[in-house]
Formats: structure tokens, sequence, C-alpha cells
């Protein structure tokens, strides 16, 4: 306020008050979550008979009450096995394979002179913007044509190069990787393909992984895209499963709460494990937008 | 020079080389489609089998389709609620975060991403669950604190709203965690000169953090735009289709059921084709916005 | 760089020795490789050739286990015939819908039987008769006498143009299931109930506020105009109005019984005289309403029995079926809601095969008995309707007999016509009910009779929607007289 205001100030106050908000913010988020782990132990009459945990008739805690039925009955009456596998298979290709061409084409439109860079870019920025659904319909036609409907083709190759992970790699290699650095290694007499692995991509690698993070989270969580190209049951990943339990005369909401919690636990760890690289790629890859 | 002119040689190959995963993946599975979306949209079609040429037809169908409007008006509310609502939370929140003096940032960051990482099939289940009348947690956490009624239809007359709701559960976390990166990047030295000079916490946030973060929140207010105009899986798992009276239609739903429901691709083209070219004169827009602004 | 002869120090550390991209990978990244190199070969290896047989595809789990021990018992009998094995796999039901359409406008292969919703059967019949992507089973069915064995209503939903494109599951006539021991507890009866107003005046005790919150304890009725409701504003427009569409699959939405009838489910959710309440069906909270006991009668077709018994046990003993009232006196006492066929597909390997087991499993007395013991769902076969299995006392119900009552509603079960807009016409007409919901509570209008003209005017707008695309269909005006 007025000129000569005290220092930052310090104390309980200061240190305490974002606190205040942060922690009813934070009980909000965690709420859902607390009840779909609880409701994944409950049998269907205490799904319904209680809100959060079971209680028996005189309304007292009953924690007896909570069940690995609901699990079981995943893996053995519908096979929920094959489907984590697919979603394992589908998420993880893709994260490694998209992060690895969208890293090459990001950092060669951002660092290697050649006549396409430009044509290149224009194009790159403006498929940022083309809506996906508008493609659905048309790469539905085109891989029923190819004759790769239901086949994990489909779903990979056209996530195999998005825009926005070109963008994104293009942006982090202008700001992380200096050219310097590159003359330095070609008067070395380096190769060309060598400099983008050897210098520039271990550069890259906080964007590497929050990419392949968000590409993982992507697909793991991709529902539409699956349920369009994809038509075996065996073939689908956990989303579509567990989307498709949803069912039409009958409805397990304990089995659904089940298999959900099933899908977030591997995407915990792993984000556990990049959370570092994802904070510090995002903040590489959204300079200069 | 020859050695330049070798190495130029060199890096011209090289670049085709690294870019061609992307342009051969591009050409054909996005330019393609594209080219057949436009020859889509003027024919129609039962199934990727049958074709009719039909002129102009899809696009006067759908734009005298009183639904197609009510799903761009739901589209476009629910756009609106996310932009005004979600991101100043989340920026709001990241701010809070960034306090040097914080402790537990990891912890709360990790809990404010959790709902994303419990995806949208969830949210959606969770939803229909939480906003139902009377039993759902949300109207019997307000019946007692506020007294709203009990059954408040929270899933039929406002969906809209409950929509925005959950996607703000759903995504602040993520929008936060972007505005969190962009805030760590900001110059402190300019902070605590527009403190020396008298500038308070708001003034300081105004004219000194949200100018040096600009560029992320254009790009962040872009990305929202375009993800919120494309809302579809959330109302169709949680309202089993557009719910009553269409109020969880949306734009990208609407072309879904053309497409997957009425088996007609030429109707969805066309409707993607409308989507598209509104994104398009949107984002351009804002760009130039932006761009002017920065100027 | 580093020199590249690495045994000179084999004490320096592992990342140090390897090339430097692989440290542009961080722990997660190796770990995500890694992963999908496993998955990707237990996937690979899952990927099983399917065998020789007939390939039937169901879209509900229940249907899945009611068939099982049939499939199982006909598969180790065919190895002494020269009939097919048949395997059986469980899709549900957006999957099937699409799987199915996409075969046949597509030509992508799809099973030797597939059993049809009746919400998904209309869009097969959108083009020509000729272009149906099933066979045509109508000669068969008359050859063997099938088309009189079963009530023409359960045969409807899967004709076009006189043609008969499967073979029937069921009839699921309607019922009201009524709380009949909240109704002997508050020392009342049904007896004498014919009409919705008979039914109201009866029960009316049933609501009142006895906990004092200044609202009624219960409602008479689970029912409420909005999206989950689509199938039961269907049913009653079949009850007692036109239903969707006439034998030539025109629509007649905008009729005059359509309209009274859509007042009438409008005037029970309104004003001083309201009896229904939104309790839904298939959702966790509108089974926690039933359990509470917030609703004391509710639309019961045959499966939705085996729903409660799923997922309701603790309400066992508490519901009795009883004839639907009616809208008035001498009205249809029953109504329908769902319906599934069995269809063969064109591309089939072995029609004949395949023709053997569809009737072997729908005409079977051990599934017509199975089918009610297990499922709740009484057979369309009528020389099986006096197996003893109806006769026995449902515990769940009351120990009534319902089976029987079941069985003598059929004959009432009102006929549905096949349109491919059957789904639309179902769409729009329910967001009608939900538009004329709103004027009567926006403009204070609660008595049927005031609701009737608006219900017309929004009966003839959705009318108006599904001729729309009926007009521009292309395909279905290639299907009149070739050129």
């Amino acid at each position: 306020m007025a000129a000569g205001a005290p220092k930052q100030r310090p104390g309980v106050i200061g240190a305490i008050w974002p606190h205040l908000i942060l922690l009813p913010a934070s009980l909000v988020m965690l709420l859902p979550i607390a009840w779909l782990v609880v409701s994944a132990f409950k049998s269907a009459d205490d799904f319904f008979s209680s809100l959060f945990f079971p209680v028996d008739e005189t309304g007292a805690l009953a924690l007896d009450r909570l069940t690995l039925d609901n699990f079981r009955r995943l893996f053995d009456d519908v096979g929920i096995a094959s489907a984590i596998a697919n979603s394992f298979f589908l998420s993880c290709t893709l994260a490694i394979f998209a992060s690895l061409a969208c890293a090459a084409a990001g950092y060669a439109l951002a660092r290697l002179r050649f006549r396409g860079a430009a044509p290149l870019m224009v194009v790159t920025l403006a498929l940022l913007v083309v809506p996906p659904p508008l493609l659905l319909a048309p790469t539905y036609e085109l891989f029923h044509r190819l004759g790769l409907l239901d086949n994990y083709l489909a779903i990979l190759l056209p996530g195999l190069a998005p825009a926005f992970g070109v963008f994104l790699f293009r942006q982090a290699t202008i700001q992380s990787v200096p050219r310097e650095l590159l003359e330095a290694a070609r008067i070395d007499g380096m190769g060309e393909i060598g400099i983008f692995a050897n210098i520039a991509l271990p550069l890259l690698r906080p964007m590497v992984g929050a990419f392949a993070m968000i590409t993982f989270l992507m697909m793991w969580n991709n529902f539409i895209v699956p349920q369009v190209l994809l038509h075996s049951p065996e073939k689908m990943p956990l989303a579509v499963a567990v989307a498709n339990m949803k069912g039409v005369y009958y409805q397990d909401y304990g089995m659904q709460m089940a298999a959900t919690l099933l899908s977030v636990a591997p995407v915990l760890v792993l984000f556990l494990m990049l959370q570092r690289d994802f904070v510090s790629g995002l903040a590489s890859g959204a300079v200069k937008g | 020079m020859k050695t330049s002119a070798h190495i130029h040689r060199r890096e011209r190959r090289a670049a085709w080389a690294l870019v061609a995963p992307f342009a051969i993946v591009t050409a054909v599975f996005i330019f393609y489609p594209l080219y057949r979306s436009i020859v889509l949209a003027f024919s129609q079609t039962f199934g990727p089998g049958a074709t009719e040429p039909a002129g102009w037809l899809n696009f006067r169908m759908t734009l005298t389709d009183p639904l197609f409007w009510v799903a761009l008006r739901n589209t476009a509310l629910f756009t609106l609620g996310s932009l005004f609502i979600q991101l100043p939370l989340a920026l709001i929140l990241a701010s809070f975060l960034n306090r040097p003096d914080l402790r537990g940032r990891t912890v709360y960051r990790l809990v404010m991403f959790m709902p994303q990482l419990v995806g949208l099939v969830f949210a959606a289940m969770i939803g229909g669950v939480f906003f139902a009348k009377r039993v759902g947690a949300v109207n019997q956490i307000l019946h007692a604190t506020i007294g709203l009624d009990l059954d408040f239809p929270w899933l039929d007359q406002h969906v809209t709203i409950s929509l925005i709701l959950i996607a703000l559960w759903l995504y602040v976390g993520f929008n936060m965690v972007y505005f969190l990166a962009a805030l760590q990047t900001v110059d402190r030295s300019l902070v605590e000169a527009a403190r020396i000079d008298g500038a308070n916490p708001a003034q300081r946030f105004i004219h000194v953090v949200i100018p040096s973060i600009r560029p992320v929140l254009t790009f962040v207010v872009l990305l929202s735009f375009i993800g919120s105009m494309q809302l579809f899986e959330l109302p169709y798992v949680m309202l089993n289709g557009a719910g009553t009276e269409n109020r969880g239609l949306t734009v990208v739903m609407y072309l879904y059921q053309q497409a997957f429901v009425a088996g007609d691709l030429g109707m969805a083209s066309a409707v993607g084709w409308l989507l598209g070219l509104a994104l398009i004169a949107a984002a351009a827009l804002q760009m130039l916005v932006a761009r002017k602004e920065a100027a | 760089m580093p020199s590249r002869d690495v045994d000179q120090n084999p004490r320096r550390p592992l990342a140090d020795r390897l090339p430097p991209w692989v440290n542009a990978f961080s722990g997660g990244c190796w770990v995500i490789a890694i992963v999908g190199l496993i998955s990707g070969v237990t996937v690979l290896a899952q990927q099983q050739r399917r065998e020789d047989a007939l390939q039937l595809w169901v879209f509900a789990d229940i249907h899945r286990k009611l068939y099982t021990p049939i499939i199982e018992d006909w598969n180790a009998a065919v190895s002494d015939s020269n009939a097919e094995p048949v395997n059986q796999t469980m899709l549900g039901q957006e999957p099937l819908r699409r799987r199915m359409l996409a075969g046949f406008f597509g030509g992508l292969p799809t099973a030797d039987l597939i059993e049809v919703e009746r919400t998904m059967a209309g869009q097969l019949f959108a083009g020509p008769v000729e272009a149906v992507g099933l066979i045509d089973l109508t000669e068969r069915m008359k050859a063997e006498g099938l088309l009189d064995e079963v009530p023409s209503a359960s045969l409807t939903p899967w004709t076009t143009r006189d043609h008969v494109f499967g073979l029937p599951h069921d009839v699921h006539p309607v019922l009201l299931g009524v709380r009949m021991d909240l109704v002997e507890q508050a020392g009342l009866s049904l007896d004498g109930v014919e009409t919705w107003d008979d039914f109201a005046e009866a029960l009316r005790p049933l609501m009142a506020d006895e906990d004092g919150d200044g609202e009624p304890d219960r409602y008479l009725l689970a029912f409420w105009p909005n999206e989950s409701a689509r199938d039961k504003i269907e049913m009653l427009l079949l009850q007692n109005g036109t239903g969707l569409f006439d034998a030539d699959g025109q629509p007649v939405i905008a009729s005059e019984p359509n309209a009274r009838t859509l007042a009438m489910m409008v005037s029970w959710c309104v004003g001083p005289n309201r009896i229904a309440a939104d309790v839904r069906d298939f959702e966790a909270t509108g089974n926690q309403l039933k359990t509470q006991g917030y609703a004391v009668a509710f639309f019961m077709p045959d499966w939705m029995c085996n729903v409660w018994k799923n997922e309701l046990p603790n309400m066992a003993g508490k519901l009795e079926l009883m004839p639907l009232p009616t809208a008035q006196t001498g009205g249809r006492r029953t109504s329908v809601w769902g319906g599934t066929m069995l269809g063969i597909p064109k591309t089939t390997t072995d029609f004949d095969a395949a023709w053997d087991f569809a009737k072997h499993l729908y005409f079977s007395p051990e599934l017509a008995r199975e089918l009610y013991r297990s499922g709740d769902i009484v057979t369309p076969i009528r020389r099986f309707w006096d197996d003893p299995v109806f006769e026995t006392p449902d515990p769940y119900y009351r120990d009534q007999r319902k089976g029987l009552v079941y069985i003598d509603a059929i004959d009432e079960v009102p006929e549905r016509h096949a349109s491919p807009y059957a789904q639309t016409a179902i769409y729009r007409v329910a967001d009608a009910a939900t538009a004329l919901l709103r004027y009567a509570q926006s403009e204070g209008v609660y008595e049927q009779e005031d609701l009737v003209d608006e219900a017309m005017r929004l009966l003839e707008y959705a009318e108006q929607q599904v001729r729309r695309p009926m007009e521009t269909n292309l395909f279905l005006r290639d299907a009149e007289p070739a050129s």
C-alpha cells in the first residue's frame, strides 16, 4: 500500500494463510477420490445403503463389511487383466514413440536450417486448432479402407506425431538447446543424428518426461478413439472396458469403482516418478506460446 | 566454405530425416482424412460403404436443425464457464503454491493433479452419483447448509453447471501446474522492485506477474478453449447420451451421434467442418488480440 | 568427449558409461518403455485365433450366463453329429450396434448369429428390404409354423414391410409393482383399482407428511419425464395412445390419444395432486430411494423383476405385481418395454447350421424355463406357457405366482412397429414431455385436460423433427421403384 510498507510480513499468519485456502481446496479434490476408494471395497448392498463407509442396522460403522469381492470378480468374471495389458501396451508404446517423433521434428524445426522449415512450422501451428473430432469419421473410413479397423495400428499410427507435441518440443529446444553447442559438435565432426540424440535430446530431458507423461495419460484415459476404431471386446483398453461396464439392464457400481481404482494406480505411480520433469517440461514448452 | 556447404547439406538431409515421421504421419493420417472429410461433407452416406453425392444438403440440414443450435449453445455456455471460472481459479491456486515459504508444495500439487489421473470416465460416473437428486452428496450437503431443495435438478435443468463443476474438478489441477511452471520463471527481482515502488500484492500480480506469464496464459487459454469446445465424453458417459431436453448435448456429441449412431459420416463431416472453421476463426482472433496487446 | 575406453575406469557410475542419449530419458520414461515392451509381448501372445465355430454375439451379460450351459451341451453333442459348435461373445450394447452396422454397411465380417436389442433394430431397416444385412426369416418361420407359435406383438419390432428378420426372445409385458407391505401396513387396499385416478385415490394416505418436513414422505409412482424415462414414456403412449409409428413405418406421434397421455403423465408430476417422483432404475441413487421407500409403485416389465432381485436383494418380500392402471375405464391393462431378437446376418458361413442352433436356443423348453427361473422373463412361445415353472410362487414378490400374472397380460401387449427413426422419435417425444412439465410448472397448469393443447403442440413439433431426416433420406428414396 503506502510507501515504506514494512518488509515482507513474516511470522505465523503469512505462513499459515495460504493453507487456509489450499487445505479446503485439497479436501474438495480428494473427497470424490476417497469415495471411489471406499466404494471399490463395498458390496452392492452397502453401496446403495450407505454414502461412505458401510454401516450396520444400528447405524454404527461396520468396517468388516468391506470386501475384496469386486476385485476378485473383475479378474475372474470380467477378465480385466487383458484390458489392463491392452491399456499399458497402447499407452506406453504411444508415449515412447510419440515423444521421440515429436522431439525429432521439434528439434529440427527449431535448430536445423532447411527449406521446408517455415512451411512445416505454419502447418504445425494450423494443426493445433484442427479439432480431432473432425477427423474421427474420415479416419474411421480410412481405416475401413485399409482394413485396419479393430487393429491397434489404427489407434497408434495417427497419434504418433501430434502437432501439439512438435510445437512443445520446438519451444523447449529454443529455450534449452543453445546453438553454440550444436556448432561446436559439428566442428568436432559429429553426425547430425548423433548431435540430436546425444546433445539435444539429453537437454530436452524434462520435456521428454513431461510429454511422455501427457501422451501416456491421454491414451490411458482415451475413450472415444478406441471405442470407435476397435470392435473386439478383448482388444479394448481399460477406459472403454470401464465405461462399457455401465450396463443396459444392470449396473455393478462396486465393480466399476474397483476397475477405476485399478486404472488410477499405474498413472499415479508414473506421475510420482515423472512429476519433476512434468513441471519443468511444461515450463520450457509453454514459453513464447 | 567447402566444409560449410558440406555441413549444410548434411544438416538439410538430417532435418528431413528427423521431421519425416511427423511429416508422413501428418500427411497420411491428418491431411488425407481432412481431404476426405470435405468430400464426405458433400455426400450422403449410410455407414462407410454406401455414398451418394448430396451437394450442400448436409450443411443445410445441420444449420437448420434446432438440435445443432442447442448443442452449440450448450457447448458455448460450458466453454465460457470453463474459461472464466476454471482458469482464474487455477491461476489463484498456482500463485498460492508459488509462495517461496510454502510447505508441502509437492503434496498439494499432487492432490490437485489427482483428478486428472482418475480420468474422464470415472469423473462422469461419479458426477452422476454426486449430483443426483435427493440422495446425491451435493444436494445433501447444500440442503443441510443453505437449505437448497433436496430435489434440485442438477442433472436435468442445470446440467451445464454440473458439467462445468465436474470439469473444474477434473482439469483445474492440470492448468494449475501449467501456471505454476510459468510463475516459477517470473523474475523475482521485478516483483521485488514493484514492491519497493509501493505496489500492493494485487497490483504486483496484475502489473508484473501477469504480463510476464502472458505467453503461457495465451497458450493455456487457447488450449482450454479448444478443449472445452470439444466437450463430449463427460456428458456422454454421465447422461448416457444427451440428457433431458438435450441439455447435455454438445457439438461433438451431435457429430458422434450422426456418425456412429445414425451411420451418416457425411453429416458428421459437415458438422466437423463447421466446428473446425469456428475454432480456427476463434483461435486466429485470439492470437491477433494477444499479439496486439503484446505489441 | 570422454574416452570410449570404459575399461580404463571401471568404477565410474553406470550412467557415465552409457551413451549420452540414454540420459535423455528419466527413470519414468524407461519404466514406460519396459512396461510397454512387456505388455506388448503379452498382448500379442493373447491374440488368439478364432476357433472354427458359429459365432454368436450377445449384448447382455445375463443372456451370456443363461446361454452358457445350453451352448456347452450343444457343443458337447455336436461331436457326434454334423451340426456346428457355437462360440459366444458378449459385446456391450454400443459396441455391438456399431460393429453390426459397420459390418452390414462396410462389408466387415460379423457373426453368424446376433442378438439385437429393440432400440438398435430400427437402424437396420433404413434401406430397401433387400439391403437389410440380416437374412429374411419370414418364409422359414412360416414353413415351420413358428409364426403362429408366438404372439404377433413379439414379432412386430423385428418386422419391416411384412418381412420378419429375427426370432423373438420375449414379449416383455409390463405390470405395476406395488409396495404391498406399505399398503397393508397403512390398512389400505387396491381392490377394484382400474384407472390411475382409482389408484391415486386408494393410496393417497401413503403420501402423508409424518416427519413434518412440509412435503410428503413418499410418492406413489416412480416416474419423471426426463431422459431416464424415455422408455417409460413410450411404454405409456403404447398403452394409452397410438404409439410412435404405424404399421407402414409412418410417424403417428402427434395424435389426440398421445397428447392426452402425455398430459396425464405430466399431471402426475405437478400441483397439489402430484403423485410421482424421480426415482430412477439402474442408478445407484434411484436404488437408494427405492430402499428408503420413497416411491410406492414401479413400472415393471418381466425382466425388471430380475433387476430388482439383483440390485436390491434387501427389498425381498415387499413388492407385488398388479395389472397396469389405465387412463380410463376399459383401457389396456398392460404395455411393453424392451425386447430382444436373434438374427442371422447375410454373411453367415452356414445359414442352415445357424438356423438350427437359433431354433434350438430360442425354442427349447429348457431355455424357456431357465429364462423365467433365472431371468424372470416369460417366453413368447405359447405352448410353454402352461409349464409348471410359471406357477411357482416367487418369494421375492411375496410368494406371488407372478408368472401367471404376466402370461395373463400377454394377449393385451400392444404392437410396436419398427422404424429407422424410432430412436429419434423416442428422444423427441421425451423432450416434449420434459417441455410440457416445464410449461405446467411455470404456468401453474396442473390438470390433464388443461395440458392437452400444449401437449399436442409439442408433439406436433416432435413429429416434424422426426419427419425432417426421413424426407431427405436419399436411400429411402432409392428404395422406391428402381430407376
